[in-house]
């Protein structure tokens, strides 16, 4: 057994197809109607893709909740890495070849095939050749493949304002702002399952936290875009990021007190019999 | 660059880095992040619910380089001219505090949702736990991100050092590196000696022993704050010496040389460092161990 998991078959409520739906259809709708109103001239909407970014991210917490239940205990941290790894290399090749072939719009497609792809792999040789015989293996670990491609795609575009290959290397890379984005990127997807690690751990609980480290990434990246793009749009993402961050972390303390019932307390001395 | 400017900005970053890994290890003691974390953590499953910080932000690697990378980056747009111009060391000191607040979000929902996972085993979460130690946590990263990122900056500047790497990429390396040494230097302090000092070398640690570390007086009279007491006296200096040398043997190799021999100096340096930890290792075993009754025969 891992330091907490129950191992096995993680109890969900919210299945896996719904979480990955909602992660890729928003993920993507919000990078590209914010990149399509940055390219028109209106850069105000630039939020919308740190909200892709936001369910991106809960997709990759669930991804990793599922592969993690089976008892990868501190293994959960180095799948957080390995997601963000995965995702930048796509991300960055999907929207090179955007660049390439002139047609900077199916970057993230492109970056969100590759990645489904390389996780794939990654997921055969760790069942079929390291031979972890995780049966969820393969579909987790492409999930948070896609995740990792989806936040750094939806951060990137939200600090340059652009989804064009150039833009994004001269104004995330080559300044820097890529390093917050990633490990805030990666503390996303392996944070809240990491933090509710343990046998009472619930998926409504894993995943709200999801968003409200999610919303922290964006807004992160929010500030980050003050300096690079218009002052006033980042100023918007910042505070909406704020306000989701604001409402799913009370949302995740609540859920902290229904988990914990009449042990969550002020103060005391230990329970009865546990001296 | 003037050698002697040279010499005083690698003397600073050595100084910086050296308060910065002393730091880095006392706030992951208070928060019994990384190795002592795996023993509180186990604490309540083995029967023994306590009242210690579990503060679990993935490992300190990945968690030193969010609060480095996210100072850098706060810094870096508030020195941009777009913004503000701001000074660097105001904007390094707004950068550190935003971390500081960041530190302070992960540790709360860490500490909230792992004894939340654990309420089976009758693990309380105890709010004036997290009251009484959030803001200690918080002051340590600050003081662990504002050094990090003023060697980062300095390493960055071109007036300075003219590293070729962004600002906030440095810094995110440079807080994987103080992290990294904070786990693996300071944390054996505290995760092993605190808890099996009463044990003889070589005895084996026993893993059904690992919830003891939440036991005795860590269970009434002392706090987690109590960690940063015991482990500022030895674990502590250790990381921040660990660090601090890292930091300083290689800019000074850097500085004072250039070239292949920057590189043989630097090969040179690692050699005897080798050599000495192998000598310290064979004195300590000849000294204490080797456990006498062991008989290689105990069932595990």
């Amino acid at each position: 057994m891992s330091a907490g998991g129950p191992g096995g078959e993680a109890v969900s409520a919210e299945t896996a197809n719904q979480v990955d739906a909602k992660g890729i259809g928003v993920g993507l709708i919000g990078i590209y109607i914010a990149a399509i109103a940055a390219d028109a001239g209106i850069p105000y909407l630039i939020f919308l893709a740190g909200i892709g970014a936001v369910f991106a991210t809960k997709m990759g917490a669930d991804a990793v909740r599922r592969v993690c239940s089976y008892g990868i205990g501190t293994g959960v941290p180095s799948i957080g890495m390995l997601a963000l790894g995965m995702g930048l290399i796509s991300a960055m090749f999907g929207l090179a070849f955007g660049a390439m072939i002139g047609v900077s719009y199916v970057g993230p497609i492109v970056g969100l095939v590759v990645a489904l792809v390389i996780g794939f792999v990654v997921g055969t040789l760790a069942n079929k050749i390291i031979k972890l015989n995780i049966p969820v293996m393969e579909r987790c670990l492409m999930e948070i493949a896609g995740a990792g491609v989806l936040v750094m795609t939806g951060l990137s575009v939200m600090i340059a304002g652009s989804m064009d290959f150039v833009v994004i290397s001269e104004k995330v890379i080559v300044t820097g702002y890529i390093a917050p984005v990633f490990i805030l990127g990666a503390l996303g997807i392996l944070h809240p399952f990491n933090a509710s690690l343990g046998p009472d751990e619930t998926q409504d609980r894993t995943l709200v936290h999801a968003y409200s480290v999610g919303a922290i990434a964006m807004v992160i990246a929010g500030v980050c875009s003050i300096a690079v793009i218009d002052p006033i749009a980042g100023i918007i993402s910042t505070v909406v990021g704020l306000a989701i961050w604001y409402v799913t972390f009370m949302g995740f303390v609540k859920l902290v007190k229904r988990d914990a019932g009449a042990g969550y307390v002020g103060t005391g001395l230990l329970p009865p019999g546990a001296m | 660059m003037d050698p002697a400017m040279g010499m005083g900005l690698v003397a600073l970053m050595g100084a910086a880095a050296t308060v910065a890994g002393c730091s880095e290890d006392l706030e992951s003691d208070i928060g019994s992040q990384s190795n002592p974390n795996s023993q509180v953590q186990l604490a309540a499953q083995v029967g023994y619910p306590h009242r210690i910080f579990n503060k679990a932000i993935s490992g300190e690697p990945p968690s030193n380089a969010m609060y480095c990378a996210v100072g850098a980056g706060v810094a870096m747009v508030l020195m941009s001219e777009s913004v503000m111009s701001a000074s660097p060391l105001i904007a390094i000191a707004i950068g550190a505090f935003v971390a500081a607040l960041l530190n302070g979000v992960f540790s709360t929902t860490s500490y909230l949702g792992r004894n939340a996972s654990q309420t089976r085993f009758n693990q309380y979460v105890y709010l004036d736990v997290l009251r009484n130690q959030i803001l200690s946590l918080m002051g340590h990263a600050y003081i662990t991100t504002f050094c990090i990122v003023l060697i980062s900056y300095v390493m960055w500047n071109q007036n300075l050092i003219g590293h070729p790497f962004p600002f906030p990429v440095i810094a995110l390396i440079w807080g994987l590196c103080v992290g990294a040494i904070g786990s693996s230097t300071g944390d054996v302090h505290y995760g092993a000696e605190r808890e099996f000092q009463d044990f003889k070398f070589g005895s084996g640690l026993n893993a059904a022993d690992s919830g003891n570390i939440t036991r005795f007086a860590e269970a009434g009279v002392r706090s987690s704050m109590d960690n940063a007491w015991f482990c500022s006296k030895f674990g502590g200096p250790a990381t921040g010496i660990a660090f601090g040398m890292v930091v300083f043997l290689d800019n000074w190799r850097s500085t004072a040389f250039s070239g292949w021999t920057a590189v043989v100096v630097g090969v040179v340096i690692v050699l005897v460092l080798v050599i000495y930890n192998r000598k310290v290792e064979t004195y300590a075993r000849k000294k204490y161990g080797p456990f006498p009754e062991y008989a290689g025969d105990i069932e595990a």
